[in-house]
């Protein structure tokens, strides 16, 4: 194995590693722009050079690899001369719009400015113009001024998705990035170009103007968008989602996400049910939870035979451990369904069929999904009379939309509905006891992949309106209904989960490497 | 029935004529206006009459009629009843002990003539003294002012207690723990001259001061007393809880003591009375102390100096120009007095706690004590 | 836990004039005496009194009073400001709420459609001016903040807050060419 010495520091590393890699192992950091850890080297933006004593000029970190007894310096004074020599170059026609750049505050620009060069420009002719607020796709705008050409989006689009929409057209200072005639930046993935764009070039639109990002706080989290569980940073303002961003797993989504996922945390802010209701009347939760369980144990006195239960794999595994043990212990039904978005679009790479983060954790917690009944059941059971009363979590249901319609058609047959959601859908009026929950940012909890992968998320926030995670409300329940489960914490229902279930508790993810 | 209506008219003067206004212009005057001069400030000048801000005069107005509208509250938990009386128990005391302050000797319906070789004691010749310039003549008015001015600490602790609060409570703990430590050095320090002057009464005591030492030197109590005259006024400053003794109304601590309940006329009844007695307290020390109403060498058969006598305007017209320069001088010893006081507060900051407990205990009290040991040694020799 | 850190101060030393206090007592009494006596002097010009009678007697603010917020106008009377946020994020009274919107001309880009200033809750510290970095929000309206009756009065919007604004001397960024915005 190569020794290198960088900056005086002597380390070892694995053959075929470039300096930068080597660099960074030994605590240096080399300012680098175009070189991506999951895409290839073009050392196009010469940012990381570094003297390599014998060499005649500076290398490029990102590219050259070590050899045994190679001494690098990241901070000699020809490195910093070239590092400044780079930014002057770079910054010569950019419009430096910080202000109005939604990347600032995250941009490395910006960054290695202030690091590396922080003098002031020499250039006193206009600066070159180009496009702005450029169309490049449904998702993404395209600033030209402030594209740096260091063709990550490029490699993105030919290596990640191999989709190809995007290359360099004119040259020198005229150069910018467009999609090929006919094309447009339009791949499920396309907001990941922005993501990995160094500089405000390429800007999501979904994002765009809402929030500065140095506001912004971000929680590990998990996308409920499908059951692959890409890894996230929520990142909130004032008790509201702004935007999810990729977190690097290389088990489950590498450094990306897909488009739908990214925009579904819109989800957790639209159509909230954030009032427990009784016959479409808000009840604070002490009365409610008096109401409901004074209703459920009536029904169960009359016809215990006749209760039908939802479970969503839209809930976490700890939500769904309580319903489980709520299930059992004190509605002692076996009529269960399962509920859920309808499968969607799939493709090869991230994105998977099953629209619902969950159904893993379903089968995990209980046992296998052969004790439920499909929702064609659920109908059925509905209009014969073999449930009378039903109590669902979450307003999905694996159905297109006239088994839907049949399904609130049937609903009225119903003695009693308990709708304990996130959502008010069309269910919460129909509902003669509307529970509300919170979503995954406003608690804590555990999602299994569609790879048996228990993945934990983490709170971001303090729930919305009077809403209470799915656990919370049957413990109320429980409790009024003289059976209580007890626990205060989600580890508690966690530990003793785990030790119930055969999921793989390897949910934690490795450390991301430099972007 | 004269006698009733010469009482009445006399209550009706010395009490709200007199104690309420200066009382009153006190918490305008002192508290503003000479608050805001010694700071280099103008004070109150904003409310007028007819364009003329009269020295800030219509600001008091203006703030009584704002209290008199506020609206009273009476905490829930309190005692309402005690709740209710305790301003008045505060309040009453402090007017009751002015029967006994004498603004002037007794009116003699003859001659006065002042001898000289008796310790220039004035004697009434062809009449009889008509007491018209005190409420009430009392051989032991010292006394009766000492306990009526005791009741006021009730006031304070019921105040205190009555209101339900802790602040509340704290500040009548500490206001009567307060006033009765300094209550003892006060009577002790008293006691000296009360040996000297060998009466309980009043205006006895102010006949004995126009005694003229060597024929010149008036024979006042702070020049017999010096020592008890300077406990006396600290520990008269002290009762009357203002700064630098208003520990119960420590706002760093306690919001605002006994007051905190309070709103609307029944706390402006407890702060006048805190004003009440700080006039009260300056009347004591100048009947006891600075000669009442002496004036130094006027007499009321003429000025005497150095044995000599001088009577201008004849006999009958310097009888009643003595009578008002006297009433003048009392008037003039109290606001000076008052005057002290407020500068006393301005001046100096708040004590701690238990220094004002060490300095009432430990230095006024054998301070006092000693004082009054060395004058009834001095007094048994002499005598 | 680290150690505490301590330093021992001196305490001054009283003599036993000063522990008598009663000199002393008297020392800080003809101070205030003197300022008493110094100020109700008949003669105006001895006395010390600084207090100004505000609306007699008109103050003149120091040409770098931070009185009233004005947002800046460009060249064209549009609004200077570009919602870049940077007012908002310093502002420790947190009273700037800024919603920013996309401009018709992509060169402008970005402009605040909405911009209020809760003046109630502003502590006039003027980190907002010093922070921004296009010169589109000033203090020096050499106005104070007028007294209000209701809340919602303190609340100075967008183009209020431009009624007051002028034009700034600093450069409003380069012309653009038609063919460059294609
Ligand atoms: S890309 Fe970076 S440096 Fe350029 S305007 Fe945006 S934030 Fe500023
Ligand atoms: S748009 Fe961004 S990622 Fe693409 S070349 Fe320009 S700077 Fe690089
Ligand atoms: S002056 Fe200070 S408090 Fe007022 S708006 Fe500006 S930053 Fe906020
Ligand atoms: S700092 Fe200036 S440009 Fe930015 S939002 Fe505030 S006023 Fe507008
Ligand atoms: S040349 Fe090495 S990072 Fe761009």
């Amino acid at each position: 194995m190569p020794k290198v010495n960088i900056n005086g520091t002597e380390i070892e590393v694995e053959k075929g590693t470039t300096i930068l890699k080597a660099a960074a192992q030994a605590g240096f950091e080399v300012p680098h722009f175009c070189y991506h850890p999951a895409l290839s080297i073009p050392a196009n933006c010469r940012m990381c050079l570094v003297e390599v004593e014998g060499a005649r000029s500076l290398e490029p970190a990102c590219y050259s690899e070590v050899t045994d007894g190679m001494v690098v310096e990241t901070k000699s004074e020809r490195v910093i001369k070239a590092q400044k020599s780079v930014l002057e170059f770079i910054l010569l026609n950019h419009p430096v719009d910080c202000p109005i750049c939604d990347q600032a505050g995250e941009c490395k620009l910006q960054d290695y400015y202030m690091a590396y060069d922080a003098q002031e420009s020499r250039l006193r002719a206009e600066k070159n113009q180009k496009v702005k607020v450029f169309p490049i796709g449904p998702e993404v705008l395209y600033d030209g001024e402030r594209c740096i050409l260091c063709t990550r989006c490029i490699r993105f689009c030919e290596e990640i998705t191999g989709t190809n929409e995007l290359t360099i057209v004119q040259r020198g200072d005229s150069a910018e990035i467009r999609t090929f005639p006919g094309k447009e930046l339009d791949n499920p993935y396309s907001v990941c170009t922005a993501d990995i764009c160094p500089v405000g070039a390429l800007t999501s639109r979904d994002f765009r103007f809402k929030c500065r990002v140095w506001l912004l706080q971000s929680t590990d989290s998990v996308c409920t968008g499908c059951s692959n569980g890409c890894n996230i940073h929520l990142e909130h303002f004032r008790n509201e989602i702004q935007r999810y961003r990729p977190r690097y797993n290389p088990q489950v989504n590498d450094y990306w996400m897909c488009d739908a996922g990214r925009l579904s945390y819109k989800e957790v802010h639209t159509d909230r049910l954030l009032r427990p209701m009784s016959n479409g009347a808000a009840l604070n939760w002490h009365g409610v939870t008096e109401t409901a369980s004074a209703k459920l144990a009536r029904a169960l006195d009359d016809d215990a035979g006749s209760f039908g239960f939802v479970v969503s794999p839209q809930a976490s595994c700890e939500d769904l451990f309580l319903a489980k043990r709520f299930i059992e212990e004190v509605l002692g039904t076996d009529q269960l369904y399962l509920g859920g978005k309808p499968d969607g679009f799939e493709d090869d790479f991230l994105i998977k069929a099953d629209k619902n983060p969950n159904r893993q954790g379903v089968k995990a917690v209980f046992g296998g999904l052969n004790d439920f009944g499909d929702v064609d059941k659920l109908i059925d059971d509905i209009e014969s009379g073999a449930i009378k009363t039903l109590y669902m979590m979450e307003t999905h249901l694996p159905a297109d939309a006239e088994t839907r319609q049949r399904f609130v058609d049937a609903l009225d047959k119903l003695d009693l509905f308990v709708l304990q959601a996130q959502h008010c859908a069309e269910l919460a009026n129909q509902a003669h006891l509307a529970l509300p929950a919170c979503s995954h940012a406003e608690t804590e909890g555990t999602f299994v992949n569609f790879d048996g992968l228990a993945q934990p998320f983490e709170q971001a926030f303090a729930p919305h309106g009077d809403s209470l995670p799915h656990w919370q409300i049957f413990m109320r329940l429980a409790r009024a209904m003289g059976q209580p489960l007890t626990y205060t914490f989600v580890h508690q229902i966690r530990d003793e989960m785990f030790q119930a279930s055969d999921a793989d508790e390897n949910g934690e993810p490795a450390e991301a490497q430099a972007e | 029935m004269a006698e009733v209506l010469i009482t009445l008219v006399k209550i009706i003067v010395i009490v709200f004529v007199f104690v309420l206004g200066v009382a009153g212009s006190m918490t305008l005057l002192g508290d503003r206006k000479q608050s805001a001069r010694i700071q280099n400030r103008v004070g109150p000048n904003q409310a007028k009459f007819f364009g003329f801000s009269l020295l800030g005069f219509p600001h008091f107005i203006a703030d009584g009629i704002k209290l008199v509208l506020k609206e009273n509250i009476v905490p829930a938990q309190a005692n309402k009843f005690l709740h209710t009386i305790a301003p008045a128990l505060v309040f009453i005391p402090a007017l009751i002990g002015w029967s006994v302050i004498p603004f002037m000797d007794h009116y003699c319906t003859g001659t006065v003539m002042t001898l000289p070789e008796h310790g220039y004691t004035e004697v009434c010749v062809d009449g009889e003294w008509k007491n018209y310039f005190s409420i009430m003549h009392m051989n032991s008015g010292v006394l009766f002012a000492f306990a009526i001015a005791a009741i006021s600490v009730y006031g304070a602790a019921i105040a205190g207690w009555a209101s339900n609060s802790k602040f509340s409570l704290l500040g009548g703990l500490r206001s009567s723990a307060q006033m009765i430590s300094y209550e003892v050095a006060m009577g002790l320090s008293l006691a000296g001259a009360l040996l000297i002057y060998g009466t309980l009464n009043i205006n006895e005591m102010v006949r004995m001061q126009g005694n003229l030492l060597g024929d010149w030197l008036p024979m006042w109590g702070i020049v017999i007393q010096p020592l008890a005259f300077f406990l006396f006024l600290l520990a008269g400053l002290a009762e009357t809880k203002r700064a630098p003794f208003d520990l119960p109304e420590g706002e760093s601590e306690i919001v605002a003591g006994y007051l905190t309940e309070y709103t609307s006329m029944k706390f402006a009844m407890m702060q006048l009375a805190e004003y009440a007695a700080t006039v009260f307290i300056a009347a004591l020390v100048a009947v006891v102390f600075l000669g009442g109403w002496q004036m130094p060498w006027v007499y009321a058969d003429g000025i005497r100096i150095f044995g000599n006598h001088w009577t201008p305007f004849g006999e009958e017209v310097w009888y009643y120009i003595s009578i008002v320069l006297r009433i003048g001088a009392i008037t003039f010893k109290i606001l000076f007095l008052v005057w002290l006081q407020f500068m006393m507060r301005w001046t100096l900051p708040r004590f701690r706690y238990d220094q004002v407990m060490t300095l009432g205990w430990k230095i006024l009290l054998p301070l006092s004590i000693a004082n009054l040991f060395i004058t009834a040694v001095i007094v048994t020799i002499l005598a | 836990m680290g150690e505490v850190k301590t330093k021992p101060v001196e305490r001054a030393e009283q003599g036993l004039w000063e522990k008598s206090y009663i000199p002393e007592i008297l020392r800080g009494l003809s101070v205030t005496a003197g300022h008493f006596f110094r100020n109700i002097s008949p003669r105006k010009s001895q006395r010390r009194i600084f207090t100004k009678n505000y609306p007699e007697e008109p103050t003149v603010y120091p040409e770098r009073y931070r009185g009233l917020h004005r947002l800046m106008l460009r060249d064209d009377g549009q609004v200077r400001c570009v919602a870049c946020m940077c007012c908002s994020t310093i502002c420790p009274a947190d009273c700037i709420h800024i919603e920013a919107g996309e401009h018709d001309d992509p060169s402008i880009e970005k402009y605040p459609a909405v911009f209020v200033i809760d003046e109630l809750r502003c502590i006039v510290c003027g980190l907002c001016v010093e922070a921004c970095p296009c010169d589109a929000i000033r203090m020096d309206s050499g106005r104070h903040i007028p007294p209000y009756t209701e809340r919602n009065e303190a609340f100075f919007d967008r183009d209020l807050l431009m009624e007051l604004g002028g034009l700034s001397q600093a450069k409003q960024g380069g012309d653009r060419t038609p063919a460059a915005a294609e």
